[in-house]
């Protein structure tokens, strides 16, 4: 699809610091069709700079083309002051010449003419852009919380104080969750129930409603528009409509029944942590066999917990946890003997006082495990293993008490299955990145919080709530959402419905509608896709997987992508062979951004072509740029597991390298002219080492058949 | 496909297998002109039109007699096994579901107090009954004694069965020794010697056998087999199918036998017995028993193992438990009678088969003892120790874990103070251990038996609520006894698994079951017969004679129940028998006069036909149809956009989309085929086609999925042919998928031939 629309190109010298050929630059764009005027201007990003650009709007339907420093920097500068001066910045596309040229090639002559394919390139690709405006929606303000313990009435009142709806579901009878139950919240010194009042007493007063009793069966749609399916004590199913859903489903204690030998469920004296929080708290700190009074009690950490067979990692809560119900116990019963059997006590922050505090007071903290169980005629007995002491000891307590593994709550999975979050192999919900995205899922609008995703101490559940709701509200505005309506689009009356973009989306936003109540068994079940352009993440995965472009991100169609893979192609050959890479606007651009701030320096012979997520180069792409000249063509994409965007763009992406390296190497090419690399801003070698790989693959394996001209010459050759 | 794979064909497919044979049978049978229909037809109403209210009255009649009769002598009072008054009143509801019956729910209103009941007396706490261990066991052996009298009578029954048998089979045996040494003299045509061996055939009535008769000859005649191929056919396969007939027949007939004895009996070789039977071991026919001296003894399969000779089994384990609460004198009497019933459970065993009511009467007599027993001997010793407890239980159980227990009684204190063969010695205190929790195990095995035992069926959850054990270790302890066969399967509640102990129902148990599950299968037949009858098709007529089988039946299971020697509604029942069997004998004779009603279908037909069609037919001809379709999924590389989509909605999980990239495809697409693909993927083949410098021969395999690549596989052994995928497909046009409604039938026999051979 050629076409002339021109734009007007912005060339930026960075205050004549930057060692290219401007004067060639400035001549040899000035030539190029698709370029209306261009201008050289010393510092874009001041002041005066901004004005030239605010001024160039006018012209070609706001076609600008930026050659600057990175657009990770100048971007938001000119967005700014764009926007504040009323005017579109959609239209702007930039060119990167001084991070990704200027900075790490030392031949001017070579970084120039790199240089100037680039903005070849995004000229064509500005030629065929169209302006993206400010979308408005009204979605209910109505945010549903699944689990009505301290993370979720923390999630509901900061939601309510937003401004939103609230419902709380509750399965039990109460709310409260494992919080009411225990006798003191470290490192507070307070009950539980003390913690919770302030909160009860504030939903109390509030509009918020909660279901108790009442247990959620599945949910479907998306954000804005999802419908609750639940029951109320088993009673028929009523449905809700809600705009977000907050799951805070919390956590079960681990009841080691399976683990013989503790002999939970066995010996009526041995029982868990939170069993024993309850016989403190309802003032019954008894003997379960017989009523006896309790004067020693050992606990036993880490049951089921660091254990290759029932939970891997450390359960976190469990060592404070005992060392506040061992000080609850010495207050009863001031002369108890209490022993703490551990392999490593965990106590994090402030909670190291308490620990302090219980060993001021008398309790033994024995490094080691304990080796057996049993019972007799006089009660229980117990065998522990010091290992400091490399002894062994027998002991009668009144009460074994075992710190069991903290373990999901139960139906996360179930509720997975609708609500399309992921998760872990534990069975925790997944975070959507570990690292910045805490409380976020996969699935837009429905963030996890408190102990749903890993174990948390109370107060991080309600800091976890509390950012949680924060996401809600980002995401749904009150209710009236208005923003840049930048991302996939889809053309209903192109699509097929074959369902691979609502298969693939990595935040599940497009779903799937049938479209005939087919009641004739002749006659084809037709589904149609629906894409709330508001609720996309902008990664493109659908786009690349469409069969017939019928999605495709509002600001790089496939039409804009193809045209600038040929622009910036243009003249590439077997004398001076090229590498092109397309690189994600995430991961991919800061470690290149790095790598040119640093002064690293690798070949020339590279071009580069930005994306918003890898997910968006489909297997086309790819073989469009061979076609066009490319010697080798790779793909720079965030770390495994760290997709940025939708989470598993990059994967998407690795299929399709995969694909195409499998196909070329089936067509009478090689296939290593292909390659995806994994980035890391922390580390620029990265980028540099894969680039100098891909340059030295183009050098060694020489023309390709279409250099050769035997591309498409099939028919002749058969194998 | 080789051999083994062939043996495993799904039971879905063989069904479909079957029907198609019966399908294809219809072809020696001629068309019959509508107006002869319509005369049968015409003839059957005004014959049945009579006699019908008398027959859809009587069930009435008979209930509203029982119940009263049932009342005067307060049978349902006798009732003592809640399960069965559960089944009951479950059949009932859903026979008054059906259609309406006063006098039913007059039995339902009673059977529901009986229930009421049941449940308050299970909320009273247990009562404990002291027992004088040996008066109550110096009673057993005379229990026994009838016992072992019962059963001597079955044998001797047997044996009389038997002999009466031998003649019979010696006349068969002697004109097969005819026909053979006659061929053998003067070889006959195989057609010929097949009808002979038929004419004997029909006599075993062994289904193999009749159907590798009828295969032969309609492969002869449509000219599938050739001359030479159906000699050997006849005289081997066919010939070695009859030899197994007979053996089913001896069995059948003549008891257990061992290979020698099969060989004696049939006179030839125990080597061809012995090649004959590998294959019915292998089709489920038959079964190893027991040994005589070293041989193995056969038998046939039974559908199931009688409840007596459950209860004899589970009666022996019992007795063994209550040998460590006695001694002296009672343990001898004990011990003899623990021995005698290991010989009548053997006994039985052998017997297989056999009318459980004689033996029903003791063997529960005998039960209600020892469950007396049982419980005396566990409050006995709740009063004990708890170390003596566990001694006395586990030693007690030691039937069902026999070997378990005699390894770690035995070989424990062995290996903890020698080596064992590899030179390791057991720890005492692991020793120590390992027993406790052995025996530990066994009380609460032996907790939850007894509860079962008490208080009827029960699911893991409510067993867990009542004994506070853990329900994991509840449900473990469940399937261990259920392998045991110590435990049954008596149902379901809510979606629960209800475990119950084999029991043996007494006699008003026994009739108000015959009576319940009368009910629902009559109202149902009822109904059939209300529609029916209004306006007879030809094509309902097998349906109307089912049901008028089942109004049969019913009656004569009536006709045998009697309440403590009462008959119930005997005149009304002998009234209508003649009746109804008239009726049943009419509907029949009216179909087998009939015997297609539509056109006459050959096999090369079948190759053409409308599956769906055929299939709705065949249900109303013979009464149920096997399966939903058959067919096979064509795919077009051409047209498929690799989405996933058939994968995604197939209900039978028959189609993949595999990760296996048929490359050389992509070079076959051209001109129109390319046009009509959406946009993108046109576009990705013609940049293949554009960049290619080769045309690749091989496929692409890779590992993992590839969305909007792969290559369909139709798993045709479990596609219904529900057409899903091929209306789902968003493929160009009407779609990448295609389903053939069709089955290659000469391939279908084949396959069936070469699973008899």
């Amino acid at each position: 699809m050629m076409t002339e629309n021109k734009s007007k190109v912005l060339l930026c010298t960075c205050g004549k610091q930057l060692g290219l050929d401007f004067g060639l630059l400035e001549d040899n764009v000035g030539k190029l069709k698709l370029a209306s005027t261009i201008v050289v201007h010393d510092t874009l990003c001041q002041e005066q700079g901004l004005s030239v650009i605010a001024e160039s709007l006018k012209e070609n339907n706001g076609r600008v083309v930026i050659a600057a420093c990175t657009n990770q920097k100048i971007q938001p500068k000119i967005d700014e002051f764009l926007r504040n001066r009323g005017l579109n910045p959609s239209q702007i596309q930039y060119v990167n010449i001084r991070e990704h040229c200027a900075w790490v090639h030392e031949d001017v002559n070579e970084a120039t003419q790199k240089a100037l394919d680039m903005i070849r390139g995004t000229l064509a690709r500005s030629a065929l852009s169209s302006s993206y405006e400010t979308a408005r929606r009204e979605v209910p303000a109505h945010v549903t919380v699944i689990g009505g313990g301290i993370a979720g009435i923390e999630a509901a009142l900061s939601l309510h104080k937003f401004g939103y709806d609230v419902t709380i579901f509750e399965i039990s009878d109460d709310l409260g969750g494992h919080v009411a139950k225990l006798p003191v919240v470290a490192p507070t010194g307070k009950p539980g129930r003390e913690i919770l009042s302030g909160r009860l007493k504030a939903l109390e007063n509030s509009s918020i409603q909660v279901l108790t009793n009442t247990r959620v069966k599945f949910i479907e749609g998306e954000m804005g528009n999802f419908t609750v399916h639940y029951s109320i004590e088993s009673d028929e199913e009523q449905t809700l409509t809600t705009s977000a859903v907050v799951m805070a489903t919390g956590f079960k204690e681990f009841k080691p029944t399976m683990m013989d030998e503790y002999r939970y469920g066995k010996s009526p004296d041995v029982i868990t942590q939170f069993d024993l929080s309850q016989m403190i708290l309802s003032g019954n700190l008894k003997r379960p066999s017989d009523g006896g009074d309790v004067k020693e009690v050992v606990m036993v950490q880490c049951v089921g917990s660091r254990s290759e067979d029932y939970k891997r990692d450390c359960s976190k809560l469990c060592c404070t946890f005992a060392i506040d119900n061992s000080l609850e116990i010495l207050k009863l019963v001031p002369d108890a003997k209490v022993r703490v059997v551990y392999m490593d006590i965990r106590v994090p922050f402030e909670n190291e006082m308490i620990y302090k505090e219980s060993r001021e007071k008398g309790v033994d903290y024995i490094r080691g495990r304990v080796s057996m169980v049993w019972e007799e005629d006089d009660g229980l007995h117990v065998k522990f293993y010091d290992s400091l002491l490399d002894q062994y000891f027998e002991t009668t307590p009144d009460l074994l008490v075992l710190s069991t593994a903290i373990l999901p709550s139960d139906s996360l999975e179930e509720l997975s299955e609708t609500l399309g979050y992921a998760l872990e192999s534990d069975g925790h919900i997944k975070e959507l990145y570990g690292k910045l995205r805490r409380t976020e899922t996969r699935r837009r609008g429905v963030v996890a919080v408190g102990a749903v995703t890993h174990p948390q101490f109370v107060f991080e559940s309600i800091t976890d709530a509390q950012a949680g709701a924060l996401i809600i509200h980002n995401e749904l505005q009150g209710g009236k959402i208005e923003r840049v309506a930048r991302g996939a689009v889809l053309n209903v009356d192109d699509c097929v419905g074959c369902s691979l973009c609502a298969q693939q989306c990595p935040r599940g936003v497009p779903l799937m509608i049938e479209q005939t109540e087919a009641e004739d068994e002749e006659q084809k079940i037709l589904f149609k896709a629906s894409i709330e352009t508001l609720n996309c993440h902008s990664c493109g995965v659908c786009q690349s997987l469409c069969p017939t472009g019928a999605t495709q991100l509002c600001f790089l169609s496939n039409e804009q992508l193809w045209e600038q893979i040929k622009a910036t192609l243009e003249g590439a050959g077997p004398d001076y062979p090229i590498t092109l890479c397309f690189y994600c606007e995430e991961c991919s651009v800061s470690t290149m951004d790095i790598a040119g701030t640093r002064h690293m320096t690798y070949p020339a012979s590279t071009r580069f072509i930005p994306v918003p997520c890898a997910g968006r180069i489909s297997i086309i792409d790819i073989l469009k740029a061979l076609e066009n000249g490319a010697s080798t063509v790779m793909i720079a994409a965030c770390e495994k597991d760290r997709c940025h965007i939708g989470g598993t763009g990059n994967e998407i992406a690795q299929v399709q390298v995969n694909v195409a390296r499998e196909i070329l190497n089936a067509i009478g090419w090689k296939g290593e002219r292909v390659d995806m690399f994994r980035m890391f801003s922390a580390e620029p070698e990265r980028f540099v080492y894969a680039i100098k790989i891909m340059t030295k693959r183009a050098k060694e394996l020489g023309p390709t058949p279409v250099h050769q001209g035997t591309a498409g010459k099939w028919v002749e050759v058969s194998e | 496909m080789n051999q083994a794979q062939e043996r495993e064909i799904a039971p879905k497919r063989k069904r479909m297998l079957d029907m198609i044979m019966v399908l294809g049978g219809l072809k020696e049978e001629s068309a019959v002109p509508l107006s002869k229909v319509k005369e049968e037809l015409q003839h059957l109403r005004s014959e049945l039109e009579p006699i019908m209210g008398e027959i859809l009255e009587f069930p009435e009649m008979f209930f509203a007699e029982f119940i009263e009769t049932a009342e005067r002598l307060s049978l349902i009072d006798e009732v003592n096994d809640q399960g069965v008054l559960n089944k009951a009143i479950s059949d009932l509801k859903q026979s008054l579901d059906v259609s309406s019956s006063p006098s039913l729910e007059h039995l339902l209103e009673h059977l529901t107090n009986a229930l009421g009941r049941f449940e308050e007396k299970m909320d009273e706490t247990e009562v404990t009954t002291t027992v004088d261990f040996s008066t109550t066991i110096s009673e057993i052996p005379e229990i026994i004694a009838r016992i072992d009298e019962g059963v001597s009578k079955y044998e001797i029954d047997a044996k009389a069965e038997a002999e009466a048998a031998r003649e019979e089979l010696e006349r068969l045996v002697n004109e097969l020794q005819e026909i053979l040494t006659e061929h053998e003299s003067q070889p006959k045509p195989p057609l010929d010697l097949l009808d002979s061996f038929q004419k004997l055939g029909t006599k075993t009535r062994y289904g193999p056998f009749l159907r590798i008769a009828a295969q032969i000859k309609r492969g002869v005649r449509e000219g599938r087999i050739s001359e030479g191929r159906s000699v050997e056919l006849v005289s081997k396969n066919a010939l070695i199918e009859l030899y197994r007939g007979l053996i089913m027949h001896t069995l059948n007939k003549m008891g257990s036998k061992t290979t020698v004895q099969l060989a004696e009996t049939l006179d030839v070789d125990p080597s061809l017995i012995q090649s004959a039977i590998v294959s019915m071991l292998k089709r489920g026919e038959i079964e190893m028993v027991g040994l005589d001296g070293d041989a193995p003894l056969f038998s046939r399969v039974l559908g199931k193992t009688p409840s007596t000779t459950l209860s004899v089994k589970a009666i022996i384990q019992q007795l063994r438990v209550i040998r460590s609460s006695v001694e002296g004198e009672a343990l001898a009497t004990l011990d003899e009678c623990i021995k005698k019933l290991g010989g009548i459970f053997g006994r039985l065993q052998i017997l297989g088969e056999y009318d459980e009511n004689p033996l029903s009467e003791p063997v529960n007599q005998l039960r209600e003892i020892v469950n007396s027993l049982i419980e005396a001997t566990m409050t006995l010793k709740s009063t004990d120790d708890a170390e003596d407890l566990r001694l006395l239980v586990s030693a007690g159980l030691e039937a069902f874990a026999r070997f378990r227990l005699k390894i770690t009684l035995e070989k424990g204190p062995y290996l903890v103070s020698d080596v064992n063969a590899y030179g390791e010695q057991l720890d005492p205190e692991r020793y120590a251990q390992i027993m406790d929790s052995y025996l530990e195990n066994e009380i609460e095995r032996s907790t939850l038996l007894i509860l079962i035992r008490e208080l009827g069926a029960m699911t893991a959850e409510d067993l867990a609520e009542r004994t506070g054990f853990p329900q994991d270790r509840v449900f473990r302890h469940l399937l261990r006894m259920k392998r045991d066969e110590l435990l049954t399967i008596a149902g379901e509640r809510h979606g629960y698994i209800l475990y119950d102990v084999p029991r043996t129902p007494n006699e008003a148990e026994v009739i108000l079951q015959t009576v319940t599950s009368i009910a629902p299968q009559i109202a149902n037949a009822r109904k059939e017969l209300e529609s029916s009858l209004k306006d007879i098709k030809a094509e309902d007529i097998g349906r109307l004679a089912n049901a008028l089988e089942v109004f049969s039946n019913a009656r004569d299971k009536m006709s045998k129940i009697s309440v403590k020697g009462v008959s119930i509604a005997e005149q009304v029942l002998k009234n209508i028998k003649d009746k109804i069997h008239s009726a049943v004998v009419l509907a029949y004779r009216t179909r087998a006069k009939l015997p297609s009603t539509r056109s006459k279908v050959t096999i090369e037909d079948l190759v053409d036909v409308d599956v769906p069609t055929v299939l709705d037919e065949y249900r109303d001809q013979m009464g149920y149809a096997p399966l939903l379709g058959f067919g096979t999924i064509n795919w077009d590389h051409s047209k498929c956009l690799g989405c996933k989509s058939c994968e995604i909605s197939c209900p039978e999980d028959a189609i993949l989309l595999k990760p296996i990239i048929k490359v050389s495809n992509f070079f076959e697409l051209t001109g129109e085929a390319l046009e009509k693909l959406p946009k993108n993927k046109s576009l990705f083949y013609q940049t293949v086609q554009n960049l290619a410098a080769k045309k690749p021969i091989e496929d692409i395999v890779l590992e993992n999925d590839i969305p909007g690549f792969g290559t369909i596989e139709v798993d045709l052994w479990l596609c219904v042919a529900c057409r899903t995928c091929v209306r789902r497909c968003p493929g160009v046009d009407e779609g990448a998928l295609e389903l053939e409604l069709k089955w290659s039938l000469p391939e279908v026999v084949r396959h069936l031939t070469t699973e008899s051979q």
